[in-house]
């Protein structure tokens, strides 16, 4: 269902210019920032990471239209959903301990949180190596892991505009307030599982180094992430046993755990955490990951010619 | 096809994990399925491997639909893009016939293998069936094909006029998910909207009752229906062609 929605996304982005032209506004843009700190008239620098953000939101501003797409899809799909749990629910009161209404909230919470994790850092970074570009990050005074983080910081903020603050509008016709029952600890959700959403790409783009072509293997971790994170059904609808294998996995704190925050509870696999305990356990796996980010990278860019392929 | 398969067996590593995750993309709906009836719940008035056989029916039509013809509109939209849908006009050939023909999307064919397992994974658990159904379920089955094509020319006339929008195949995509499950559980006016004015219920809905001899209403009309919307496909498609600007975007 949505895996050719997300399949598609990366492909837009694959063959729009949003892997190389950012680079080159980029260099543009810094050229004039130190050309600018060396003038008598000592004006500050704008610091790198927000020309970063104001770079990329700038030039994908003038792709809007692409976004403006998931107006037309994200209804369908919430659509479809719906009168799939409705007929679901016509002879059934709860499934796995989900109502009607917590269904569709599920479902809302989680395709918002869909629009506001996703990123093409594992193609972007694959497209660098393979055409040898990514050369060019060996001489810039920022790591390609902070340029492409705040790269999706810009390109998100644009979709929360033209996205999700349209979307809230329509989920609000079903009488859905993706209002979370404790505030605080949804955003501090929110912004881990916005993090390792990218760290995750990050890591897997890092592949590139030793694989050069990663379409593969980037479809395959896409999916296999999509159904471990919950996106697409509530991670309790599954089976005891893989649930146990998913409470393990670092998926699950994509989309479900900050669904599950946002409602107020908890649960997998038999484990009932409390929303502190659970999203220090997020903010846990963030750190592992970014570790492992690290240590990827580390050995990755050994392997590095600067060719291309 | 042959040069489309030699140019992407240069990676062949990554060309046959591409073609293995299509095929398991594929079978999402199904897990969707699966795991509505593994935890006690159900459609109405269908069973599981039911269901499972109407998914495979519309996999299996969206399995030769995309390898075969549906790549006319990424190739469309990239050749506008880039200013190249030029060559393909200047050919001898009928520029729909080119725009297939240079399309041909290998790693596709992942989803035809898809389709055809989980048809056959439901087909085991189906009663042995009269030879009539089988009769009408080919026949529906080649209006399901009719109803992906127009889907396909619908898309690539856009791919003309609106360039560079990649996303366009997202559009149809979602609309064509209401085809994966029962028409029984959409309410009446999306019945008659999936019937009468965009014939989605072919896609699955229909050829799978057909096969299971379930009752069908207005199969009649979405097949009507369904022709109308392949000529006015082709008249749109026509149309945006002549709208061609070879400027690229």
């Amino acid at each position: 269902m949505g895996v050719n929605y997300l399949d598609n996304r990366a492909k837009i982005y694959a063959s729009s210019d949003f892997g190389d032209e950012p680079f080159h506004s980029l260099l543009r843009e810094e050229t004039t920032v130190q050309a600018v700190s060396e003038t008598p008239v000592h004006k500050k620098a704008k610091p790198v990471f927000r020309a970063v953000i104001q770079a990329t939101y700038k030039e994908n501003f003038a792709f809007r239209s692409n976004m403006a797409v998931s107006l037309i899809v994200q209804p369908i799909y919430f659509l479809v959903q719906y009168f799939i749990w409705r007929a679901v629910f016509q002879v059934h009161d709860t499934v796995s301990g989900f109502t009607f209404q917590t269904m569709l909230y599920y479902f809302a919470v989680s395709s918002l949180l869909g629009f506001l994790n996703w990123d093409d850092t594992d193609g972007t970074l694959q497209r660098l190596v393979q055409n040898g570009k990514f050369i060019t990050f060996q001489l810039r005074p920022i790591h390609h892991l902070y340029y492409a983080f705040f790269q999706k910081v810009g390109h998100r903020i644009l979709a929360f505009w033209i996205e999700m603050v349209p979307i809230i509008g329509f989920y609000l016709l079903f009488g859905i307030k993706p209002i979370p029952a404790m505030p605080l600890w949804a955003i501090i959700s929110v912004a881990l599982s916005f993090i390792l959403a990218f760290l995750i790409n990050h890591t897997i783009g890092t592949m590139a180094f030793w694989l050069v072509k990663t379409d593969g293997i980037r479809r395959a971790v896409l999916v296999f992430k999509d159904i471990c994170s919950g996106i697409f059904v509530p991670l309790t609808l599954f089976p005891g046993g893989i649930q146990k294998v998913l409470f393990f996995l670092p998926f699950q704190f994509i989309s479900y755990v900050p669904a599950r925050v946002f409602m107020g509870s908890y649960e997998l696999a038999g484990f009932t955490l409390s929303i502190p305990a659970i999203v220090g356990l997020q903010a846990l796996m963030v750190l592992i990951t970014y570790l492992l980010n690290r240590l990827v990278w580390f050995f990755g860019i050994k392997r590095f010619t600067g060719v291309g392929a | 096809m042959k040069t489309s398969l030699a140019s992407r067996m240069a990676y062949r590593g990554d060309f046959f994990m591409s073609m293995i995750i299509m095929m398991v993309v594929e079978l999402f709906g199904p897990l969707v399925t699966l795991l509505i009836y593994h935890n006690g719940a159900s459609f109405p008035g269908w069973e599981r491997h039911e269901v499972l056989l109407l998914q495979g029916t519309f996999l299996l039509s969206r399995g030769i639909a995309f390898p075969f013809f549906m790549g006319m509109v990424w190739n469309t939209i990239r050749r506008v893009q880039e200013g190249t849908y030029d060559l393909l006009l200047i050919k001898p050939r009928s520029i729909l016939q080119m725009s297939i023909i240079t399309a041909f999307d290998s790693e596709d064919l992942g989803k035809l293998i898809g389709g055809l397992l989980l048809f056959f994974y439901a087909l085991k658990s189906v009663p042995a069936l009269p030879l009539v159904n089988w009769g009408v379920f080919l026949l529906l089955f080649v209006f399901s094909l009719i109803t992906m094509f127009a889907f396909g020319l619908f898309m690539t006339g856009l791919g003309i006029v609106w360039v560079g929008n990649y996303r366009i195949y997202e559009i149809f995509i979602s609309t064509m998910d209401f085809g994966l499950y029962p028409r029984s559980i959409f309410t009446k006016v999306f019945q008659s909207i999936i019937t009468w004015v965009i014939p989605i219920s072919l896609l699955g809905s229909f050829p799978a009752s057909a096969l299971l001899g379930k009752e069908m209403t207005g199969v009649f009309g979405a097949m009507a229906c369904s022709i109308g919307f392949l000529l006015l496909g082709l008249w749109f498609f026509h149309r945006m062609a002549r709208n061609y600007t070879s400027a690229g975007g």
